[in-house]
């Protein structure tokens, strides 16, 4: 009987169908050549690189680049560093922003408005227009050269995107829970750490990961502030291997791998939330 | 009485972490460059008193100058309106339903998580005319009788920061579409379906102004982005040859860091900075206003 309602395939869904699949795949051929060049090219030999009769794949896969990098450069501290750059950032852009972000969706105070033009407006300042002004402000507090002076960097630089994305959040989902639990006798933080935060977690999950890529990935304050070799992030510290007149392509590329891999993996993980936390933004519940 | 004056006070409490945090690390540096633009800076970041303008002065004249703002605005201009032409198709593609469309999604992600130094250096690697994987690849395939030379002018250099550029951007637009387009209600399309609308009519009359605020916060981001953007020229050109590829960032920073001539690279900031303001405020204002409609 379901047989025989089923409408009959036309031409034009099935040509739209090989279509659809054509253009994914080219998409994702494109997007993933960069990081199939960077791998062949890690595996390779310097000489196999450089020879006029290049290969796609290595000849001989040579896995001892990726072991090799960790001794030709502190990589563990690099990648260290990255660590903590990123997760002081997370932290401290959360601590200063959740509060802000309530106080922006939930109440209603004098100079409202102005802190949040305030706060769209400083999302224009990037740090590398100001990095003389921020060198100066370093010095000043004795923070040039040093992973604390780079998390407060960062954490300050994306307080705009973290209130923004969880005013948003805090915005759709409805007060009346929490104004419940006031009655039960709750007090504002109460309410907000017990009642809101729970049902605001995906959207503050996508915050945190936005953030920590952010710092992850950061490299132009880092560039300009960090002189000591073993206090760089893995974005600075990778560039160990493309001397001025030599490139060590395979170093370099074995080395950008391990930077890479931790981001995309954190990334794939909250795929689903990010996608639906950044419509939260824009759906009233 | 003491609790009303606590009641009031409230909400500067729950604001005061961040706006300490951003007026440290934010707005006294702005401060500091407006003071550097304004005063003759030794080489090492001393101030010499007011100079009247002449850092101003001194980066207007060279000419220099107007090739950055130019490659500035080519730069961003480029870049935001291809990538955000592109997202916005690749977020309608990804939004059908078809098998491996969850993989599909995660590797679009991918530039999107890489740090622009990486990617910058994979793409300088590509395109090397003497070593080059694209040569590689391309005769292998028999396209290709002889390596190209991919990059024989600086503009051409340039064309290709501009495309690694792209390719960075296009994720982050095409994942602010999709969270907008997952957030219509399906209804809207079944109610014109029945009513006997097209592909087309449905994508204009529906999906575009539905989408339409999600497009604008991407790129306006973008637009800042992109503006601010260094790590990609810097691995690639470093601005050279001769400034041919520089932007303002990137220009500023060879000033500041290179040249040591930190009073032009202040003045070249505040110039960036008031250009970016405008930006800012025609954005401010605008969804301001936007959000004063939707209450």
């Amino acid at each position: 009987m379901n047989q025989t309602l089923k409408k009959p395939v036309s031409i034009q869904k099935v040509i739209l169908r090989l279509l659809l699949y054509f253009v994914v795949l080219d998409v994702c051929i494109i997007t993933l050549y960069p990081y199939f060049a960077m791998f062949t090219t890690a595996l390779k030999s310097r000489v196999e690189i450089f020879s006029s009769n290049g290969t796609i794949l290595p000849v001989t896969a040579l896995w001892s680049n990726f072991i090799e990098i960790w001794s030709r450069a502190p990589m563990g501290r690099y990648m260290l560093n990255s660590f903590l750059i990123a997760g002081g950032s997370t932290i401290i852009a959360m601590l200063c922003g959740i509060p802000a972000a309530y106080a922006l969706a939930r109440m209603k105070f004098k100079g409202q408005t102005a802190f949040l033009g305030f706060v769209i407006v400083s999302q224009m300042f990037a740090p590398v227009v100001l990095l003389i002004g921020i060198y100066q402000v370093m010095q000043a507090l004795g923070l040039t050269d040093s992973i604390v002076g780079l998390i407060f960097i960062n954490a300050a630089f994306n307080q705009a995107f973290t209130i923004w994305l969880l005013r948003g959040t805090f915005m759709g989902i409805s007060a009346e829970m929490e104004q419940a639990a006031t009655i039960d006798g709750c007090n504002r933080l109460q309410s907000m750490l017990k009642v809101l935060l729970p049902v605001a977690a995906p959207g503050i999950v996508t915050t945190l990961i936005f953030i920590f890529i952010n710092a992850w990935n950061e490299y132009t304050v880092a560039l300009c502030l960090i002189s000591t070799d073993t206090l760089k992030p893995l974005t600075v510290g990778i560039n160990t291997f493309n001397g001025y007149n030599m490139i060590e392509w395979q170093y370099l590329f074995a080395a950008s791998i391990f930077a890479v891999i931790p981001v995309v993996i954190l990334f794939m993980c909250i795929e689903k939330n990010l996608v639906s936390g950044l419509a939260s933004g824009g759906v009233k519940g | 009485m003491n609790k009303k004056i606590l009641r009031r006070a409230e909400p500067y409490l729950w604001i005061a972490p961040s706006v300490i945090l951003m007026a440290i690390f934010i707005v006294t540096p702005i401060l500091k460059v407006f003071q550097m633009a304004g005063n003759k800076v030794s080489r090492t970041g001393q101030l010499r008193g007011f100079n009247n303008f002449e850092n101003f002065a001194t980066v207007l004249k060279n000419p220099t100058f107007g090739l950055v703002l130019k490659n500035t605005i080519v730069w961003t201009i480029a870049v935001v309106v291809l990538s955000t032409v592109l997202g916005f198709v690749l977020a309608l593609i990804l939004n059908n339903k078809f098998r491996g469309r969850k993989i599909a999604r995660a590797i679009v992600v991918f530039p999107w998580a890489t740090t622009l130094v990486i990617q910058a250096s994979a793409w300088n690697f590509i395109i090397n005319t003497d070593y080059g994987t694209l040569n590689t690849l391309l005769m292998k395939l028999g396209i290709l009788s002889a390596p190209m030379n991919w990059t024989p002018t600086p503009e051409a250099y340039f064309a290709w920061e501009i495309a690694c550029g792209i390719f960075v951007t296009v994720p982050f637009v095409t994942f602010c579409v999709l969270s907008g387009l997952q957030s219509i209600d399906t209804t809207y399309y079944e109610a014109a379906t029945v009513d006997g609308a097209n592909y087309w009519q449905k994508l204009f009359k529906i999906t575009l102004p539905l989408v339409k605020s999600s497009l604008t916060v991407s790129t306006v981001l973008n637009i800042i982005y992109v503006f601010n953007s260094f790590p990609i020229i810097w691995t690639m050109t470093k601005g050279d040859p001769a400034n041919h590829t520089d932007t303002l960032v990137t220009y500023l920073y060879k000033l500041a860091f290179y040249n040591g001539r930190q009073g032009e690279a202040a003045a070249v900031s505040v110039i960036g900075f008031i250009i970016l303001l405008i930006c800012a405020s025609t954005y401010m204002i605008y969804t301001l206003r936007k959000g004063d409609d939707e209450l």
